[in-house]
């Protein structure tokens, strides 16, 4: 159990709130850019995703509703 | 209570204290580098998360000042250019300064990962590494080559932008690196001959400390007859349009002319109190350029030098946004 404890002038206290108030700002920016991030990171994933989907189904014979695809009228490729 | 604990919780350090370790004229050239870098890389990018990742090379490499500051404070007081440094001048505690610094350096890193991709991730923590162990602690009081190897830390905020646009880093962003690199030591040694006695005093072999002026003068021009020629490179490989031509073409001849003079000056030959020696009687700012007329030839190539850089990256910059053709040959 301590005996001697630290006193802290007005002028330490004032600066110590004052970082604390800006340490609290960082974090939330912090938070914020990261669900930022991971939002934008979803709709990119998403999009590349369905532009796989829409590939797939125009390019494989059997299209995604089970019939054939017609036959690609561009010779030589 | 341990004494850092407490001297950490007797600290009157203010918040502009702590933006002041993250050297914000150094994050504002970053930050404009490493946008250039991000615009000039093919393809396009989300605005959203290209302004993520600006923020975060320009983070990181503030991380890696307040680093460099808490590793040095006791060689920047004795500087007069540096003395008013919070570290260095006592408003901020050694320790506050590095737990400052590795946690930015660790956010900055995985926020850019999370957000682009792992390589430019990887390039900005290895830009801190190299400028905050490499250079600070290995290189500084070592050799007089030390802002030669040390000035690559500066050139790669434009691979990190090309890296965190594209996921790869081709010969065309490490062309971006050459012209910083190779612009480092012409303005970096200007400076230093007419600031020489402070880095004498602090013990810090800068070329003219170590090998006089006349040898750093011979040097400069060296560098300068290299560096011109690969500045002017990205508009002949179809990298820069004619305004990037025109700028670095006239430009570099500018900047070899003021160069050839300050070689055949006697700039840096006597190291008096000079530049940023006089920062207490004149101001930190005016200082950088307040010289006696026998430096000024030293003082004008620094002064341009900024200028030219600024004006190769704002020309890059400003074709690729407005999409401007690139010159072909």
């Amino acid at each position: 159990m301590p005996t001697t404890f630290l006193r802290l002038t007005p002028e330490e206290v004032a600066a110590r709130k004052r970082r604390n108030v800006w340490i609290a700002l960082g974090l939330v920016a912090f938070i914020v850019l990261l669900f930022t991030t991971t939002f934008l990171r979803m709709m990119h994933n998403q999009k590349v995703a369905h532009e796989a989907n829409a590939a797939m189904a125009t390019s494989s014979p059997v299209n995604a509703q089970g019939r054939m695809s017609p036959p690609s009228t561009v010779s030589g490729q | 209570m341990t004494k850092t604990a407490a001297t950490t919780l007797t600290s009157t350090a203010q918040p502009e204290d702590f933006f002041q370790l993250l050297k914000p004229r150094v994050m504002s050239l970053v930050v404009f580098t490493g946008a250039t870098g991000l615009a000039v890389a093919p393809g396009s990018m989300n605005p959203v998360v290209a302004a993520i990742a600006i923020l975060c090379i320009a983070v990181g490499a503030g991380a890696a000042g307040a680093l460099n500051m808490a590793l040095e404070g006791e060689t920047d007081a004795l500087m007069r250019r540096t003395r008013g440094r919070p570290v260095a001048a006592g408003r901020v505690n050694k320790n506050d300064a590095m737990a400052f610094g590795c946690i930015l350096s660790l956010f900055s890193v995985m926020l850019l990962g999370m957000n682009t991709n792992w390589l430019a991730a990887g390039l900005l923590a290895l830009t801190i590494v190299y400028y905050a162990g490499f250079y600070t602690l290995m290189l500084k009081r070592r050799t007089p080559q030390n802002i030669v190897i040390g000035g690559a830390a500066g050139a790669f905020p434009p691979v990190i932008g090309w890296a965190a646009a594209t996921g790869s880093a081709p010969w065309q962003a490490w062309l971006l690196f050459a012209i910083i690199f190779l612009w480092t030591p012409p303005h970096s040694w200007a400076l230093a001959l007419y600031s020489a006695g402070d880095y004498a005093k602090a013990g810090i072999p800068m070329m003219p400390v170590a090998r006089g002026a006349k040898s750093t003068r011979l040097q400069i021009l060296i560098y300068s007859l290299i560096f011109v020629p690969v500045a002017i490179a990205p508009g002949l490989v179809g990298m820069g349009g004619w305004i990037y031509l025109a700028v670095s073409i006239l430009g570099g001849l500018g900047f070899l002319g003021l160069a050839f003079r300050l070689w055949r000056s006697k700039a840096g030959d006597s190291v008096g109190a000079e530049g940023p020696d006089k920062a207490e009687a004149v101001g930190r700012e005016a200082a950088l350029y307040d010289v006696k007329a026998q430096s000024k030839p030293a003082r004008n190539l620094f002064a341009f030098s900024i200028l030219y850089l600024m004006a190769l990256f704002a020309a890059l910059l400003v074709e690729h946004l407005s999409n401007l053709p690139t010159v072909s040959f």
